[in-house]
């Protein structure tokens, strides 16, 4: 598998990530790394603990490296997660919001995970 | 490769630290930090190494903008150049990281080349601006010599071109310099600082600037032009305009805006007759008008290629008769009120400006040859004027020397102090320059400047110049300098200093080692190297006169050696007494004197005169003397034969029972000496 087709599996761009990144070898070194990215388990951890402005970091974070990379679709509902996260509680949007935060992070995990084994 | 700097990341996520380091790390070195807590450690170490800092503003612990304030506060945001990123495009996040002195942002996604060249831009920037900010006082002190000799050398460059005397640009310099201070003075109409005067005068220079783009065989047609090469040669004033409109959109220098109305407006008439815009009187900007009038005069007065020159009053009766064009009625006045002095001080101005004619000198060779740079020229100008500007603040008389032009040049402080001219020309043949420094000795420093090597350039000497009437010692320390081949000398540059006191305490010093401390007399060696010059001159006669005290040994044994010194000097100032201005007296010994003099006729009264002066009472204790007395040449020529002789006497003397003289014969030939023999 190349790392086109793994962000064709994913559903981004990977043109535009390649213009933006030079080269092909960065593009997948860091997607690679992205499934080591502790982000998302932060996100998780922050909730459980009610922790509002870990959260927001967390899915800002999230929303940065997801950015980066090029990966669409995560990039939208961490930014949404994180802008009703902005205001500091817990509120009633943010249930669905994080709901829809784990499936795209498991569709994009799962997508590195193809590339990697490949 | 090597590293162009130190960046430090600071992000709280490691994926995007190490994918800006990916990015970066070819050409810089990276440091990381995961929050504001360990980029303030890093900053506190290493702010000095640091060439920029990426800050992301959302992190935990302490965030972006906290940074940036302690930035702030330790002032390392003055010398550290922040770029901000973040995936936050709000407009207050970017404007909050502005005010606190980030220099850019840098948004996600990141972009390979954008992050490299905002980086690699921004470094250079602070690089750049560090290295300005120490040009930036010294480029303020020269941008105004600058334009002066840009201004210079263009003209001369279109002087050049025009084949034209050479002295039109410096003329309408002179010109437009005296009418604008006349016009100051006869009307408050035309208010200028003198900033703006200075500006007036240096731009007029380049008044023809736009000749530069008329062809040769109009430019120099020896004939009257037709109709259609008048109106291409007409076109020079829209054409030097030109070319100072395309430096205004590079440098806005009021300058340049002078020039520009000077070249477009120096051929326009007060009535409204003129070119290239048929401007009517005030609408005329004032430095055009003053322009237009020095270069009519000066044409008028200088030969061109199509007319001889007139003289002054001819030239003063067809302006003012309307020949040469119409003017203001104010500058008409100018004019007449000047008159015949405008011709003297043209004329005066262009001989002394030694200055000028050298940047024209330079220029010329610039344009002929290409040999030198424009940069070469001013420095070579900048070195000038420092040069000027020291010599005009130090007191020292300094002077430069020409072999070309034979011309010496005095700093002005000198040429004061010294009440002659800054510039003489022919300084061998000065009169003036000889009255003040002998002539013996100007040509004494000059063999010595003439001999003097590229090796060891350097000519000392110490002259007595005659300033104002005084005599005073100066120390003169010159040097030649040498052509390019360092085979023969151009120039000398050099100064005097004022050495007089120096050469006083020396005197005294010198004085000091030739006398006896105690009587103030001679001492041995000093009498000594005096007599020995005296005897070398022939056909005199002298006589040498040696005595002791007879009785010295007792004034030391019953009053005190205290008492034998004053008797001592007592006696000194007798000898002093006794002897006239070209005598020599000294003290050689414990209580031995001698007496050198010359005379003619019978010595013998004049040695009786002084055994009996010297005898007497001091404090009750008399003085007894005996005295042996030698002649040249008939006892000897030659120092050491001539003393001994003396000697000789004196030891006869006592011998004979104390309290004589005795002239030396060839009886006492063989006899002891009573002094120990000095030079024996």
């Amino acid at each position: 598998m190349t790392t086109a087709e793994c962000y064709a599996l994913i559903g981004a761009d990977y043109t535009e990530v390649l213009r933006r990144m030079g080269n092909e070898d960065r593009v997948r070194r860091f997607l690679l790394k992205f499934a080591e990215e502790p982000s998302y388990g932060l996100l998780c951890r922050s909730v459980e603990a009610g922790d509002a402005k870990e959260a927001f970091r967390a899915a800002h974070s999230i929303k940065g490296v997801c950015l980066n990379l090029g990966l669409t679709a995560l990039y939208r509902s961490a930014g949404d997660l994180c802008e009703e996260l902005r205001g500091g509680a817990f509120t009633d949007a943010v249930p669905g919001l994080l709901r829809r935060v784990g499936e795209d992070y498991q569709k994009t995990i799962n997508g590195i995970r193809e590339l990697a084994q490949a | 490769m090597k590293k162009q700097g130190m960046i430090l990341i600071v992000d709280d996520t490691e994926m995007n630290r190490s994918l800006l380091a990916d990015m970066l790390s070819e050409d810089y070195e990276i440091l990381e930090a995961a929050n504001g807590v360990e980029a303030a450690a890093i900053l506190h170490q290493r702010s000095e190494e640091l060439s920029l800092v990426l800050l992301d503003i959302v992190m935990p612990e302490m965030d972006g903008f906290e940074v940036l304030a302690l930035m702030n506060k330790n002032g390392w945001i003055g010398r550290i150049p922040v770029i901000t990123i973040s995936s936050e495009t709000a407009s207050t996040y970017i404007d909050h990281a502005y005010d606190l002195g980030a220099t850019d942002y840098i948004s996600r996604p990141f972009d390979e080349k954008n992050v490299q060249r905002r980086v690699r831009n921004t470094i250079m920037l602070y690089s750049k601006q560090k290295a300005l900010e120490g040009m930036v006082t010294e480029q303020i002190v020269e941008k105004e010599r600058n334009n002066f000799l840009m201004v210079e050398i263009l003209s001369n460059i279109v002087e050049f071109r025009n084949g034209e005397s050479g002295l039109h640009v410096l003329h309408i310099r002179t010109l437009t310099e005296i009418f604008l201070r006349k016009l100051q003075e006869i009307t408050d109409r035309y208010p200028l600082t003198a900033a703006r005067s200075a500006l007036i005068v240096n731009a007029s220079a380049l008044h023809d600037v736009g000749k530069i783009s008329i062809p040769e065989e109009i430019l120099n047609k020896p004939g009257p032009l037709t109709p259609a090469e008048y109106e291409v040669m007409k076109t020079h004033c829209a054409l030097g305009a030109q070319i100072m409109e395309d430096a205004l959109l590079r440098h806005k220098e009021e300058l340049l805006q002078v020039a520009y109305n000077i070249c477009r407006w120096h051929h326009e008439r007060y009535d409204g007759g003129g070119y290239p815009d048929g401007l009517r009187g005030e609408e005329i900007p004032v430095e055009a008008q003053v322009v237009a009038l020095a270069d009519v005069y000066d044409a008028l007065t200088s030969t061109r290629v199509y007319k001889q020159a007139f003289p002054h009053g001819v030239a003063m009766r067809m302006i003012m008769g309307g020949e040469c064009g119409v003017f203001n009625p104010l500058l008409l006045q100018c004019l007449r009120e000047l008159g015949p002095r405008l011709d003297d001080e043209l004329r005066l101005r262009s001989l002394n400006d030694v200055s000028e004619a050298n940047i024209r000198e330079l220029s010329t060779q610039a344009i002929a040859g290409s040999k030198v740079s424009n940069r070469t020229l001013t420095l070579l100008e900048q070195e000038r004027t420092k040069y000027q500007f020291f010599a005009s603040m130090s007191n020292e008389i300094q002077f430069e020397y020409s072999y070309q032009s034979d011309l010496l040049t005095l700093s002005e402080w000198g040429a004061r102090q010294l009440g002659l001219n800054v510039l003489i020309e022919h300084p061998e043949q000065n009169g003036e320059l000889h009255g003040v420094f002998l002539i013996a000795d100007y040509l004494d420093l000059q063999g010595r400047l003439r001999r003097a090597t590229p090796e060891k350039p350097i000519v000392s000497g110490t002259y007595c110049l005659n300033v104002k009437g005084e005599r005073r010692w100066y120390k003169a320390v010159a040097r030649p300098l040498w052509e390019g081949n360092g085979t023969e000398q151009a120039g000398v540059i050099g100064k005097f200093v004022d050495d007089h006191e120096e050469q006083l305490r020396l005197e005294q010093l010198r004085r000091m080692a030739e006398q006896d401390s105690l009587t103030r007399l001679n001492n041995h060696a000093a009498a000594r190297r005096w007599i020995q010059m005296a005897l070398a001159r022939e056909d005199r006669s002298y006589a040498m006169v040696l005595f002791d005290l007879d009785n010295f040994k007792e004034a030391n044994d019953r009053y005190g050696h205290m008492f034998g010194d004053e008797v001592l000097k007592h006696v000194a100032r007798l000898v002093q007494k006794s002897v006239r201005g070209g005598d020599i007296a000294a003290r050689i010994g414990g209580d031995e004197f001698l007496i050198f003099l010359e005379y003619s006729g019978g010595i013998e009264p004049v040695i009786r005169r002084i055994f009996d002066a010297l005898h007497g009472e001091y404090q009750s204790f008399e003085i007894l003397i005996s005295m042996g007395i030698a002649l040249s040449p008939e006892n000897g020529t030659q120092y050491d034969a001539f003393f001994h002789a003396a000697d000789q006497a004196l030891y006869v003397a006592k011998k004979g029972g104390k309290d004589r003289y005795r002239f030396y014969d060839d009886s006492m030939q063989g006899v002891l000496s009573v002094l120990s023999p000095m030079d024996a």
